[in-house]
This record gives C-alpha cells, sequence and structure tokens, in this order.
C-alpha cells in the first residue's frame, strides 16, 4: 500500500506554510524551517483536520438520521435548506449559535458551563485515537482501544455534573438515570469487547482490522456484536435506551436547563458518539477498511478507498440504529438495569467462552481460519 | 434523594394541553399524585347565556379540540329537547356521520400521543397522517378542520357535497388495514407490553365509585356504552358492538380504543349507504326565525313572538370520545339559554388520578396519562 498516512499530509501542509512564511520573512526563514517547529505545527494541522473531518461527519449523520427518520416515519424529512436539506444542520447549528446561553439563577456555574465543554472535548478526542483507513491513524497505539473506550466512559461523570449543577429536578433524574445506565451497560460492552480482543489477540485497533482478512468477526462473534450494539445503544442513549432524555417524562432529561451553543455542545457530542460507537462497530466486526477478497480489486484500489468503504459501513451501521429508534418504544429504568445485569452480562460472559473457544478450534465453517491464530 | 414534589405541567411534555400534575416522587417511585386543572377555563358555561342557541356550537367547537363534533352534538340534543324541535332523520344519520368520524380522529390523535409518551416515533407520524384524511373530510363539507360549527338546533348547516360517499369510502377503506398496522406497531413489540402490561390497573368497581367512564370504564370490563345502553340519534338502528377488554390497564384501554375505531368503521359503512339512498331536508321545517330557519314564516313567528316559545329543560348524554358527556340546557324562553351546563368525562377521568397512579414509577406517568387521553379543553371549558 501507499505511505500517504495523515500525518505525512499534516507534515507535507505544515512544511509548505513554514517554508512560505520563511520566504515572505527571510531573516526568520532559519527558525521556521526548523524540525521541531514543523513537527508542532504539523501535529497542529492533523487536529485540524481530524477536527474538521469528525465535525463533517457528524452535521452529516445528522442529516443521515433526519432523512430516514422521515423516510421510515413516511415523510421527506429536511428538504428546504441546499439540496436535500443538507445544509439543514448547518442553518440549525447557526441559529443555536446565535441564540443567548440562559443560566439558570441559582445553577453552579463551573459545574454548568465546564460539564457540556469537557462532555464535548472528550467525545472529539475519541474521534482521534480511531483509525479509519490503514494511512488515517494517529500512529502505532498498542492499547487504543482500551484508551477509546476508557474516553468513552468519562461521560457519565461530565452528564453528572452538568446535570446536578443546573439545579433543575428533571435534570437531576436524568443525570441519575444516565449514571445507572451507563455504568450497568459498560461491563457487558466491556466484555464484548474482551471476546474480539481474544480472538484478534491485540488491544490495537489496526491490528484487529488486519486480524480480520480471512473473515470479518461478526459471524463467529454474533453474541458478542450483539451485546455490543445493544450496549451501544445504551452508551449513546439512543431509543430505546434513551431514558436519561426520555422527553415524555423528563422533559428533555439532563439538557433541560441548556440552551443555545451549550445545547448544540451536547447535541454534536451525542451524535459524535453515536458516530463513534458505529465506527467501533466497524473496527470491531465489520472490517474497518478492509473488503473480502471476493470484491473486485477495481472496487478496492482506487484513491482513498479504504475511507470510503469505511465510511459506507459506519453509515449502513448507524442507519440501523436509526432503523431501531424509528421502530421501538422506549424501555423502563428498573427494566433497562434488569436487563443490562440479568441478560446482557450472562450473554456478554457465554461470548468471551465462544471466543475462547474460537481460538483453541482455530477453524470455524463457513468462515475459514484464524490468521496467525491469535500471535 | 429524598421525596421531592414536582410539577408535571402546565408546560410538559407529559400533559398534552394546558394542565398540572403534581407529583410526589421517592427516587422513581411515585408516592403521591395531584392533579390540578383550570389552567384553560375560558367560562364556556357562562358565554353561552349570552349567546344565540346556534351561537353556542362555535363554542363547543372549543370545548374539546379533538373531539369537537361529540360536543356540537351534545348541546344540539339538549338544546333540541329544551325548545320541543325535532330534527329530521337525515340531519341525524349526518350527525352521526360527524361523530362516528370524529371518534376515530380523537382515537388516531390519542393514538398518535400515546406511541409517543411510550417512545415510539414513528406510528406517532402514521396517526396524525391518518388522522388528516379526515379531516380534509370534514373541511369538503364543513369547511373547517378542527372547529366545524356544522351542527344546527334542529339539523345541520349544509347537505353533503356530490361525491362525498365515494371519497368516505375511500378514506374506510383505506383506514380498515391501518388498525392492524398499528397494532403491529405496539401489541407485536415486546417493550410494550413491558411497558403497558399491569400499568395504571383502575377496576370496575373503582371506576364506578370516580365516575370514570368512556374506553377506561370499558377496559375494565364493564359493558357501558350510552350509544347502546341510552340510545340518542340514530344509533338504535344501527348495527355495532360495545369494545370490550377486562385487563383494566393500558393495554385494556390501547384494545378498546383500537376495537372501537373498528366498530367505527364499521357503523360509518352503514350511515354512509343509508345517506347515498335517503335524500331529504338537513334542517327542521318548522324553527322559528331566530333560529336561523332558511324558510321559516317571517310574519308567523319572529322576534316579536319570541317570548311565549314554551319553555323546557333539556337533558343529553353522549358517548364522547373520551367517554360520557351529558349537557343540561334551561330554555326559560328567549333567545339566549338560561343556563348551560356541562359535565366532562375527562374531568372525572383524571380526578381518580390518585387511584391509578400511585404506586408505579416516574417513566408510567406518561403512558397512564395517555392511556387516560386527556383533553383539557373539556376539563376546563
Amino acid at each position: 500500500m501507499s505511505t500517504v498516512t495523515l500525518y505525512s499530509v499534516s507534515y507535507d501542509i505544515a512544511s509548505l506554510i513554514l517554508h512560505i512564511l520563511g520566504f515572505i520573512i527571510p531573516p526568520a526563514n532559519a527558525a521556521l524551517t526548523n524540525g521541531n517547529v514543523i513537527t508542532g505545527l504539523a501535529v497542529l494541522v492533523f487536529g485540524v483536520i481530524l477536527l474538521a473531518a469528525s465535525m463533517l461527519n457528524t452535521i452529516l449523520l445528522i442529516w443521515w438520521e433526519r432523512k430516514l427518520l422521515g423516510r421510515i416515519m413516511d415523510r421527506r424529512g429536511a428538504m428546504h435548506v441546499g439540496y436535500a436539506g443538507l445544509l439543514q444542520n448547518f442553518a440549525d447549528g447557526f441559529k443555536l449559535f446565535r441564540k443567548t446561553t440562559v443560566q439558570p439563577r441559582e445553577a453552579d456555574a463551573l459545574g454548568f458551563f465546564s460539564g457540556p465543554t469537557a462532555y464535548m472535548v472528550t467525545s472529539f478526542l475519541l474521534f482521534g485515537i480511531l483509525p479509519i483507513s490503514s494511512g488515517w491513524n494517529s500512529g502505532i497505539l498498542p492499547l487504543s482501544l482500551l484508551l477509546a473506550l476508557a474516553i468513552f466512559s468519562f461521560a457519565p461523570l461530565f452528564i453528572f455534573v452538568s446535570a446536578w449543577s443546573s439545579n433543575n429536578k428533571y435534570s437531576l433524574m436524568g443525570g441519575m438515570r444516565s449514571a445507572a445506565q451507563m455504568i450497568a451497560y459498560e461491563v457487558p460492552l466491556l466484555l464484548a469487547v474482551v471476546a474480539v480482543v481474544i480472538v484478534a489477540g491485540s488491544f490495537d485497533l489496526t491490528t484487529i482490522v488486519y486480524e480480520q482478512q480471512n473473515y470479518w468477526f461478526w459471524g463467529p462473534l454474533f453474541v458478542a456484536l450483539i451485546v455490543f450494539v445493544a450496549g451501544m445503544l445504551a452508551e449513546m442513549e439512543r431509543i430505546p435506551f434513551d431514558l436519561p432524555e426520555a422527553e415524555a417524562e423528563l422533559v428533555e432529561g439532563w439538557n433541560t436547563e441548556y440552551g443555545g451553543m451549550l445545547f448544540a455542545f451536547f447535541m454534536l457530542a451525542d451524535y459524535l458518539r453515536a458516530l463513534v460507537g458505529s465506527i467501533l462497530v466497524v473496527l470491531l466486526f465489520l472490517g474497518g477498511w478492509t473488503m473480502p477478497s471476493w470484491v473486485p480489486s477495481a472496487a478496492t484500489s482506487f484513491p482513498l478507498a479504504g475511507i470510503f468503504w469505511f465510511m459506507v459501513k459506519t453509515y449502513i451501521v448507524f442507519g440501523l440504529f436509526v432503523w431501531v429508534r424509528a421502530s421501538l418504544p422506549r424501555v423502563r429504568t428498573d427494566q433497562l438495569l434488569r436487563v443490562g445485569w440479568n441478560r446482557m452480562i450472562p450473554l456478554s460472559l457465554l461470548s468471551v467462552f465462544l471466543a475462547a473457544l474460537l481460538v483453541t478450534v482455530k477453524c470455524v465453517w463457513p468462515f475459514g481460519c484464524i490468521p496467525s491464530a491469535g500471535t | 434523594m429524598s421525596e421531592m414534589w414536582i410539577n408535571m405541567g402546565p408546560q410538559h411534555p407529559m400533559t398534552h394541553g394546558l394542565w398540572n400534575l403534581r407529583v410526589r416522587l421517592d427516587g422513581e417511585l411515585i408516592k403521591d399524585v395531584d392533579p390540578e386543572v383550570g389552567y384553560l377555563h375560558r367560562g364556556i358555561e357562562k358565554i353561552s347565556e349570552d349567546r344565540h342557541y346556534n351561537e353556542v356550537i362555535t363554542l363547543m367547537d372549543r370545548c374539546c379540540y379533538v373531539a369537537g363534533f361529540a360536543w356540537e352534538h351534545l348541546y344540539t340534543i339538549a338544546a333540541e329537547r329544551a325548545l320541543h324541535i325535532t330534527p329530521p332523520e337525515r340531519a341525524e344519520y349526518l350527525r352521526v356521520l360527524s361523530d362516528e368520524f370524529q371518534r376515530i380522529a380523537s382515537h388516531l390523535m390519542w393514538y398518535a400521543a400515546f406511541v409517543q409518551d411510550i417512545g415510539l416515533m414513528s406510528p406517532f407520524l402514521y396517526g396524525m397522517r391518518d388522522r388528516d384524511l379526515i379531516l380534509d373530510l370534514y373541511q369538503s363539507y364543513t369547511g373547517a378542520r378542527m372547529t366545524y360549527e356544522y351542527f344546527r338546533v334542529g339539523g345541520v348547516r349544509s347537505d353533503l357535497p356530490p361525491g362525498f360517499t365515494d371519497q368516505a369510502r375511500k378514506v374506510l377503506d383505506w383506514l380498515t388495514p391501518r388498525f392492524n398496522e398499528y397494532d403491529q406497531l405496539c401489541l407485536g413489540s415486546d417493550i410494550f407490553h413491558k411497558r403497558c402490561d399491569n400499568l395504571g390497573v383502575l377496576k370496575a368497581n373503582d371506576c364506578v365509585t370516580h365516575g370514570v367512564t368512556g374506553p377506561m370504564i370499558r377496559s375494565a370490563g364493564l359493558k357501558r356504552d350510552l350509544r347502546k345502553d341510552r340510545p340518542y340519534s340514530v344509533y338504535r338502528q344501527l348495527d355495532f358492538d360495545v369494545a370490550l377488554a377486562d385487563s383494566a390497564d393500558v393495554t385494556g384501554r390501547y384494545l378498546v380504543r383500537m376495537e372501537e375505531m373498528r366498530q367505527s368503521v364499521r357503523i360509518l359503512r352503514q350511515v354512509v349507504d343509508w345517506l347515498d339512498h335517503h335524500p331529504g331536508p338537513v334542517i327542521a321545517e318548522e324553527l322559528p326565525r331566530w333560529l336561523g330557519a332558511p324558510y321559516a314564516p317571517v310574519g308567523k313567528e319572529g322576534y316579536l313572538l319570541k317570548r311565549h316559545y314554551p319553555k323546557g329543560v333539556g337533558f343529553s348524554a353522549v358517548e364522547e370520545p373520551h367517554g360520557e358527556a351529558q349537557a343540561y340546557v334551561v330554555n326559560e324562553g328567549g333567545e339566549h339559554p338560561y343556563r348551560v351546563k356541562f359535565r366532562s368525562p375527562v374531568f372525572a377521568n383524571i380526578s381518580a388520578a390518585r387511584q391509578y397512579m400511585v404506586g408505579y414509577r416516574v417513566a408510567d406517568i406518561p403512558p397512564i396519562m395517555g392511556s387516560v387521553d386527556v383533553c383539557v379543553g373539556e376539563v376546563d371549558r
């Protein structure tokens, strides 16, 4: 494969910028074209590209959800701003941007403002860890999967802080539910991931993807997939597990008191987490950016083919989440927790057992064999 | 968390209207509830004393914005009894047509709101979509989609436009398979049963004690439907069954309402067929002029004679989509009713909230209140 990576591209951009600057300001030329300076700016450019890509994808994801939901509900979804409503979310974003930020009188300012900010920042942080293709990654992180899940599980803390500090009973109840639910679903989620890790033999997401070259893990690890997707639904707080923001009884749950840009922070972070959730499903179970060998090579060898197929898979997975959202009612808190502790954990333990079995027998009909047998 | 009171309303997604449910919570558990109404009081009963008999019908539409025809019908029956007027038969059939379409429209509205309360998103749109067809029908013969002002004391305002019955049949044909679709979306889902079975139980004797009527009492297994028990209009001539369930819970109310919609379709088919073959006048001939009779002889009964018009009182009870509505109209002679009094079924239904809510969880409040089908306009009037 080509050696063009996201980092090399950012390095080239940074170097180009600094050389032009040095040409314009000759006295600073030597200082600007220093290797360390270029590296520093390259990291910045890298971050900006990641931020822009994640932002763009998040907004596109909201559009995708709105259109898909609209079709399922026998309507069209956003239609007016831009072609087929593509720019509707930008319009909504600017509208939220223009609005005054209202802080409730008795709210605790520190928690009220830092909660959504930290929630969004940690969500954006996630995007930097995940490899999107062989070139699009942040280097070799041997424990990237663990790091991603660790950052993912920060969320209840920030939600609870912002819910508690907004001094509203609905927010508080939403925050409580959010904390209870996320902790309950963290355990089966991690156990399902353990099943994948056992088979792949690594915590590195890139390695996990390359371990799936013979067969994608969704087939042999189907139980783990089910547990993971259900856990992800709970983590993303989407129907049927969107109790923390159940609008029927809790108005808007933990973000009742938030409006304007702070609400936009929550909204963006929510969809960013949804995106990351779908990406994790693709990485862990659907072969990441690789395609099976029976796909004609013309479909996988064009420039950026990896990113293209990755995005296609991600949007399909997210489409499934939307489908679930459109067709299921919401469960109740006690039922959710009971399902979490009584059903999901045994299932995830079963999936770990199946994974261990798979590693032992190495080959499973009709999927094939493990390539390197978990080195 | 210690126990706390929270106000669900007057602006709250659960309320579907302007009222307040005060809830005492222990964590997620409901310890006590206290419904508070009166936010939408417009003094309709008092205003009615100052309006002509036909002008009161305008107010009736505002009583319940999802079941305007039921309230128009309720009032016109009482007013006709007070004024000793008999409407022609075709007008009665037109009223039943409006009533039963209204029942379906109201129940579809309830369905849309109820599924939203348990978190189902898509059926909300389906219910609203299908309700729109009925509103289109209303628009074609009354000119309005919500506040119709179609009934008159002594008949109805106008006859149907040509081709209406075919259009109505098309709508009925469209609706019939939709009900099964709705059932699949709700009853076919495990989560729905988890959420709604054995929820908000109100047994038959409690219903009677608290004056709870309508789908709630029928879901408790008590066969009480004014269209059968105390037939008004032409319901005696029509063939239909009373929808019943015996679980007395939210699922039971769902089943009753679904079955009622099916029965309404059955009634409507008979009514539409009858209307096709029985042309005739739609408003009584012998009306006094001040009731707006189109052909009333001016010299015989005009304004001068109004004080000598016979006095009387009229009582009516109508099976409204939400329950049993009652009206009492006192005619002391004159253009205005002396006193008008209404009994709203929803008022009794939500007054009993403590009976069917305490002990459940806060997440159960929306489905329970949704299954009661609250229409605040008629509660406060």
